[in-house]
Order: C-alpha cells, then sequence, then structure tokens
C-alpha cells in the first residue's frame, strides 16, 4: 500500500508540470493582460507599457513560465498583479471562510440526502418517493443566484431573521470567540441554506438511483430468499455499495471544497475563494491564477487517490484485482 | 440517522438566535456604514486606479489640494500657493504642524518623495505621464520644510487638478519595494481618518483621526462593507444595515418615497457614446457618420435604457463641467434628412428591400461592446433598430471586457472594429489630449483614428491656457468641430441616483464630487 501511494504521489510531479505549463499557455494566450485594462483618458499608454516590461509581460511566454516555475520552487508564489498582495497569502486568507462554508454545506447535505435517498429509493414509486422527487427536482432547477436573492428577501428583509450578507460583524472583532463564531454562523445561515438546497436535491436522485440499481442485484434477492430482515439488507448489505459512487464523487469533489463558489459568495458578499479565482480571470491577475490552478490540481489529483483507497477499504476486491 | 442532524440545525438555530442581538451594534451613532462594490486594490493612491480604493484614499490620505462639493480647487496640505506670471513655477506654502497617522511630521520631504516616486519608472504607477509634459518632466524641489516649489519649462493648464494626488509617507515607504509593500494594504496618511481594519473581501474600517489639521471629522468610526451585487447592496440599504447606496434606475421612485432615505440624482463626469472607426471604409466618409447620427434616436435611448435618469449627449464633456457650453451643437434627429445625405453619396435606399447599399454591396457592420454592462448592450440593440429603419443591417458582439480592451487598444491601423460602444469617466480638467489628438493613434486612445487639425491645434492651446474663461472658449469651439465630425456618435450622459439613510446630516448639494464631501462635515442623528 506503502509503495502504491509513494508511486502515485510520484506520478504527480510531472502531472503537476503539465498540467501548469498547459493553463499557463491558455492563460497567456486569453487576449489582454492586466496592465491593459486602465481604460482611462488620464492614463498614458506608455505608462501601461512601461509597467508592463517591469513585469516582465513582453519577455517570451516560455521564459515567463520557466521564471515562474524556478519561482515556485523556490517557494515564491509571486506577488497579485492587482493587489500586489502575496499570492499564497492572497489565498490562505481567503481559506478559512471558503472551508467553513464547503465542508458544513457538504456534511449537511450527506447527512441529508442518504436517508433521503435511501428511503425514496426504498419506497420507489411510493407517495413519499414522489414527493420527494418533486421537491428534489425544484431544487435543481432553481438557480443559486435567484435562490440566493429568494432567500435574502424573505429571511432577512420580510421577517428580519438574519442579516443580507458578509460574514461578520466588524465591529465584533475584541470580542471573545465564542460571540464572533456566533456571529459568523448567524451570517452563514442564508448562504448555507442556499448550496444546501442545490446539493439536497442533486444528491438525493444520485443515491436515490444507486440504491434502486442495487436493490435490484440477485445478492439482495437471495438474501431476501434467506430471509435477512430488511434493515439488515439496506443498512448492512446495500449500503457500503452505494458508498462507492459517493466516494469517487467526494474524492472528486475535494478541489470544489476550496474552490468555493462564485455566485453564492458574491450574493452574500461572503469572502470565499470563489470570488477571488474568478476575478483573477477577468482581471488576468496571472500569479493569483497560476496558485489557485497549481493548488486545485494537486488537490484533485490527491482526492483521486483518497478515493481510490476509500474503495481498496470498502471494496476488497478492487486491490486483490489489482495485485493478481 | 435522521436524528443527528435535526439535533444539529437544531443547534445552529439555538445558536443564531442567541446572537441576534450582536446584529443591532452597528446602528451605533458613531459609525456611518457605507458600501464598497467591489474589494479594492492598493490603499496607496499613486498606485491604485479603482474606485473601491479611491474611496477609501480619498478618507485617508490628503493632497496638496482638494476638490470641493462646487469642483472648485482649495489648498488642502497646502495652506496657500502662487502661480508665476509666466505659469512656469508653483509655489505652494505647506501648513505647519501636520502629523502623519503614525505620529511622524509631515513636511515638503514627504510631497517631493511622492511625485519623485510616480516619476521613478520602475514605480507600476499609470499616473507618471500626468507630471511629464512633452517628454520632461515636472521638478518638485523642497525650499524649506514647509515650502516645495514646482517648476515645469511651459505652462501647463492640467497640472493644478493633479496636485490632488494623495502624498503618501516617505519615512514608510523608502525603506520597502512601493509595488509590493505591506503598507499598501495598511497605510499611513494624513486624511481625516485613520485606517484600522481591513478584512479581505469583508470591510474597511476607519477611525476618526483626532489629530486632524483641519476641523476633526465628527463621526468615529467608518465601515466600508464590500458587497460586490447591486441586488444584495440595495435590500441592505433598505434594511439600514448599509447608510448609502446607489439606486437603480427602476427602484428610484420607491426608495424617494420612503420616509427612511434622502434620493439624490446628478450628472456623472461621463458620457456613453458609440465609437466609429474613422478608417472603416464606411465611416471614413464624415458625411456618412453625420447621418448615421441623425437616424440615432438618442432620446429614445435615454428613456427606454436609463428610465429617464440622464439625457442625450451630444459632446464630449458632462453637463457638470465648467466646459459645458450653454448651447452645444448636434445634428437633430431626421431620419429623412439621413436618408438624402446619403443618397447624395451614392447610397441607394431600397425601401421595399429595405436595403441600404452601395455599388450593390449592402450596408452593414458590426458593434463591439463589454458584456455585462446591461445599459451598454441594450443601447446596441436600440441602435440596430434605428439604423435598420433605414436599411443598415448592424451585427452586435458582446465581448469579455480584457479582450474588448486588447481589440481596440490593439497597435495596429487600420484597427479591426467597426464600431464599438464605450464609456469615459472624465477627470476635472477638460484636457482631452489623449482621446482627440491625431498623434494618439493608433498607439492611444484615439482608437477611432481621429484626425482633424483645429482640434489638434485647440487641445494644445488648452494645456497651454492659464484663463480660465479664454480656455473655457477654447474647448467650446473644440466640442462644437468634433460634434460636426462625429467620430463618436454621443449617446447618453448617465445620471448618478443615490440614496442614503435620513440619518445622515450634514450633505453637500448632490454632484460628482459626493453627497459625504467633505466627510468632516458629516453627523450622524438619532431617529
Amino acid at each position: 500500500m506503502i509503495r502504491y501511494i509513494s508511486q502515485r504521489l510520484l506520478a504527480l510531479l510531472p502531472m503537476l508540470l503539465g498540467v501548469t505549463f498547459i493553463a499557463f499557455i491558455i492563460m497567456k494566450a486569453a487576449p489582454g493582460d492586466p496592465v491593459g485594462m486602465f481604460m482611462d483618458p488620464s492614463v498614458n499608454l506608455e505608462d501601461i507599457d512601461r509597467i508592463r516590461s517591469n513585469l516582465g509581460f513582453d519577455k517570451p511566454i516560455l521564459i515567463q513560465y520557466l521564471m515562474w516555475l524556478k519561482n515556485v520552487l523556490m517557494g515564491n508564489f509571486g506577488y497579485s498583479l492587482i493587489s500586489g498582495k502575496p499570492a499564497l497569502q492572497a489565498i490562505l486568507e481567503r481559506l478559512p471562510a471558503t472551508l467553513l462554508l464547503s465542508v458544513s454545506s457538504l456534511c449537511l447535505i450527506l447527512l441529508i440526502t442518504f436517508p433521503l435517498g435511501i428511503l425514496c429509493g426504498y419506497k420507489k414509486d411510493t407517495p413519499i418517493d414522489d414527493g420527494i422527487t418533486v421537491f428534489s427536482f425544484l431544487g435543481l432547477s432553481m438557480p443559486s443566484f435567484w435562490l440566493g436573492l429568494m432567500l435574502i428577501l424573505l429571511f432577512s428583509y420580510q421577517l428580519d431573521l438574519f442579516p443580507t450578507s458578509g460574514f461578520m460583524n466588524p465591529l465584533l472583532y475584541g470580542e471573545p470567540f465564542y460571540k464572533k463564531a456566533g456571529n459568523i454562523l448567524y451570517h452563514m445561515c442564508l448562504p448555507l441554506l442556499t448550496i444546501m438546497i442545490g446539493g439536497i436535491a442533486g444528491l438525493t436522485r444520485y443515491n436515490r438511483f444507486g440504491i434502486i440499481k442495487i436493490l435490484g442485484q440477485d445478492y439482495i434477492t437471495a438474501a431476501r430468499a434467506r430471509g435477512v430482515s430488511e434493515s439488515r439488507i439496506l443498512f448492512k448489505h446495500a449500503f457500503k455499495n452505494i458508498l462507492l459512487p459517493i466516494i469517487t464523487l467526494l474524492g472528486l469533489d475535494l478541489p470544489g471544497l476550496i474552490s468555493g463558489s462564485y455566485i453564492i459568495e458574491f450574493i452574500f458578499s461572503w469572502p470565499g475563494m470563489g470570488q477571488l479565482a474568478i476575478q483573477s480571470v477577468f482581471q488576468r491577475d496571472y500569479p493569483i491564477l497560476m496558485a489557485v490552478i497549481l493548488l486545485s490540481s494537486i488537490l484533485i489529483i490527491i482526492g483521486t487517490l483518497i478515493a481510490d483507497i476509500c474503495y481498496a477499504y470498502i471494496d476488497p476486491r478492487i486491490t486483490k484485482k489489482g495485485k493478481s | 440517522m435522521l436524528k443527528f442532524p435535526l439535533r444539529f440545525i437544531g443547534m445552529l438555530i439555538g445558536l443564531m438566535i442567541s446572537v441576534v442581538g450582536c446584529s443591532s451594534d452597528l446602528s451605533d451613532n458613531q459609525v456611518l456604514t457605507l458600501r464598497l462594490g467591489a474589494e479594492p486594490s492598493m490603499l496607496n493612491p499613486i498606485l491604485s486606479t479603482d474606485s473601491p480604493s479611491s474611496s477609501v484614499n480619498g478618507y485617508v490620505f490628503s493632497g496638496l489640494l482638494k476638490v470641493t462639493p462646487e469642483l472648485e480647487l482649495e489648498p488642502d496640505l497646502a495652506e496657500s500657493y502662487t502661480v508665476s506670471a509666466d505659469g512656469l513655477v508653483y509655489l505652494f506654502n505647506l501648513k505647519q504642524n501636520i502629523k502623519w497617522h503614525d505620529g511622524e511630521a509631515f513636511t515638503a520631504h514627504d510631497v517631493k518623495y511622492t511625485y519623485d516616486m510616480i516619476l521613478n519608472p520602475s514605480t507600476n504607477t499609470v499616473r507618471r505621464s500626468d507630471y511629464i509634459i512633452d517628454g520632461k518632466a515636472v521638478e518638485f524641489k523642497v525650499l524649506d520644510e514647509y515650502t516645495l516649489q514646482i517648476r515645469m519649462h511651459k505652462p501647463y493648464a492640467p497640472l493644478l487638478n493633479r496636485l490632488t494626488m494623495g502624498i503618501i509617507p516617505e519615512h514608510i515607504f523608502e525603506v520597502t519595494d512601493i509595488n509590493t509593500a505591506k503598507e499598501n494594504q495598511n497605510p499611513i496618511g494624513t486624511g481625516p481618518y485613520k485606517f484600522k481594519q481591513w478584512e479581505t473581501s469583508q470591510f474597511v474600517l476607519l477611525e476618526a483621526n483626532e489629530a486632524y489639521y483641519d476641523e476633526p471629522p465628527k463621526i468615529k468610526k467608518i465601515i466600508m462593507k464590500i458587497i460586490p451585487d447591486n441586488n444584495t447592496a440595495l435590500i441592505s440599504f433598505e434594511k439600514e444595515e448599509i447608510l448609502s447606496s446607489g439606486i437603480p434606475g427602476k427602484d428610484f421612485k420607491r426608495i424617494a418615497k420612503n420616509d427612511l432615505f434622502n434620493t439624490y440624482r446628478y450628472y456623472d463626469l461621463a458620457y456613453t457614446y458609440l465609437g466609429l472607426n474613422c478608417k472603416h471604409p464606411l465611416f471614413s466618409n464624415k458625411n456618412v457618420r453625420k447621418a448615421l447620427a441623425m437616424s440615432i434616436d438618442k432620446r429614445s435611448i435615454v428613456d427606454g435604457i436609463l428610465l429617464g435618469y440622464g439625457k442625450p449627449a451630444h459632446i464630449p464633456t458632462s453637463p457638470e463641467m465648467w466646459t459645458y457650453p450653454k448651447k452645444p451643437f448636434f445634428y437633430d434627429y431626421n431620419k429623412k434628412e439621413a436618408l438624402k445625405i446619403l443618397a447624395e453619396e451614392g447610397y441607394i435606399f431600397d425601401k421595399e428591400k429595405n436595403i441600404l447599399s452601395k455599388d450593390d454591396t449592402p450596408v452593414t457592420f458590426k458593434i463591439i461592446t463589454n458584456k455585462g454592462n446591461k445599459d451598454r448592450e441594450l443601447a446596441a440593440t436600440l441602435i440596430q433598430k434605428n439604423l435598420k429603419e433605414i436599411g443598415i443591417e448592424v451585427s452586435i458582439q458582446l465581448m469579455e471586457w480584457s479582450s474588448f480592451i486588447a481589440i481596440v487598444n490593439e497597435h495596429v491601423d487600420p484597427k479591426k472594429f467597426d464600431a464599438v460602444i464605450l464609456g469615459w469617466s472624465l477627470g476635472l480638467d477638460p484636457d482631452a489630449y489623449s482621446l482627440w489628438h491625431s498623434r494618439e493613434y493608433p498607439r492611444g486612445f484615439n482608437f477611432v483614428g481621429y484626425s482633424n487639425s483645429d482640434v489638434d491645434d485647440f487641445l494644445v492651446m488648452g494645456r497651454k491656457e492659464l484663463d480660465r474663461e479664454e480656455r473655457k472658449m477654447i474647448y467650446e469651439k473644440m466640442y462644437e468641430e468634433i460634434a460636426m465630425d462625429v467620430p463618436y456618435i454621443f449617446l447618453y450622459y448617465p445620471e448618478s441616483l443615490v440614496g442614503l439613510n435620513k440619518i445622515i446630516q450634514g450633505v453637500s448639494p448632490a454632484g460628482p464630487a459626493g453627497l459625504l464631501n467633505p466627510i468632516e462635515n458629516i453627523y450622524l442623528i438619532e431617529k
């Protein structure tokens, strides 16, 4: 197992080189650059050209990439071209808020969708299943920007239960931890709810199909024939098997946890990574963009690795096949 | 299985309710809560170009001069200044006993340092050429701790307005690389408010500068919340979480009727236009451009898109500018006349097929504009409709901003576009050399390739002339010349619609200099 993991980790290096190189070229191929954005009659194009050469944009792309690579290997991810902040710092300072929202929403979604999906699949074609299905289609078809605004209008404006947006009351910075934590939770409710409504809908459908497929398998019929109790069939025999596809999904979701959601963050003024990443695309903030790409490729690779390991743990057949 | 999440959710709700009380702190009488539409880039006036940064910098930094609500200049860090008879030397006497927010004394060296940094080629500022006149840099010389001499080799009227630039502290920046200095996130200035805290993507917190050299500000704290979404900001404003907000036209009447708020409207120093590529075979003919201008119903654009909050534009300035003439020149909206002019130029209008053609080729062109600016997108559609009526087929392409700008600014002749919809924000000085001078093509913002030697002369004269009345006459003539030539079809002057919570008092008359200017006069009342 350790050999397997170290092999996979070694394979990571050429993959990262390839990904960052391709990303760098695509990024540079996109028209425009951060300096060209100053559209202001009081700005002289000479200044723009001077800054461009200060930043090294006039060098060939390959040289620029090698310079970036050299700096990264020395632990320097560069400075944001917009804010002048170190790229790593710009990312790290947004990580807590991003993780808070994404991890808690993922946990809640999983906790809710498993029972819902199993219930749906098990009670297939009953009014319960139909009801939940209607709800999940509703949830799926509502765009999150609209849903978010509606929730703000209802819960914040009409009912005055929650603040419209933000992360924490700015005047609470000197206050004790529990007050701050409470205030953050209070601000988090509406964005969390918005993410959850969409997420629950999707994953419930996924779990429902999983359970229906598994309940139709021969070994379930065999277990039923042997007189195994229904709850044992569901939670012992079927449950582990619907975990498999979910693990793949979660493995691929790992980078999603840190990448945040632009739309939710934009509407709720949530200080997360989604805003940073999208803005750096539009502003052509290359150092930030490259750092985000590097980080998410590492996470995608690690995510699939973890998923593979979990597979082996849950389904012993997979490692055995690998060995034979 | 279901028990755990339910209990967890219950706990969450319990926690929330226990902390609901915290949110009322913001109505504190000493806190002015405003909105920023985006994260500021750098809190350094010589490096930043975005408006959120300028909003914060305006409170933290001060310049030699400042802009009054009437858009006049008055001394700020300066006590007084004189201009030599030949207009080449400005002598500034600075206020004494001004302290930086960290307690250090402010002197003329800081002013010189600021301008030297701007002029330093390795500083990544786009302001450098503001202080370079025909290739020669303006000289800043310290005569003594509180006297500064500014010398240039020829008279240059726009310079005075550029002396409103915020002054940065030498003792902080001389030991760092200004482009990446930590102090760009943690600024030290001399302004009415001290920088206190900036939480990324959340807010900037400022505190009153008790040692301010002028009248100290009345409000103790300013929180500038970063709320990117306009809809959220409006709800936030109506919920009184923020005390000031821009109001979309469709909501303006409703907000104006609300007893909680005061509303204001004024013209921005800005205009929106359809720029015609004068090197394009179709638009190289002045009469064709004139006919197009006569075929576009600007009034319907203002009514349809701005819902009446604005007015049709005819010349390249703003109604708020002192150079705006009493009666600007413009071509009347008149389709018949337009078709007549086009016929004289050899264009044949086939009424049945509704096609305008010349030499059997139908007239078509493409308008490009940036995606995401709804007003411009709609304006393009209305123009398309207007021109369809005289048989011209217009296609529209919406582009992402960077790609759009890359096309417009590409250093080629001719440029690769037919027509663009764009807008300009104007400075306080009427100088518009970079937009209209023939030398600013193909490298420069005269990307439509406009060339008129009279306009070139007016631009040069306008820069040299220091007398305001004389300057006004020069620019009036220039505006008329440009309006007659139609390199742009000027579309509209947008209005700013702003709402303030009624607890804000001491507000200036509505104008582009801002309602909360000067901030020292603003105070909050109990409801």
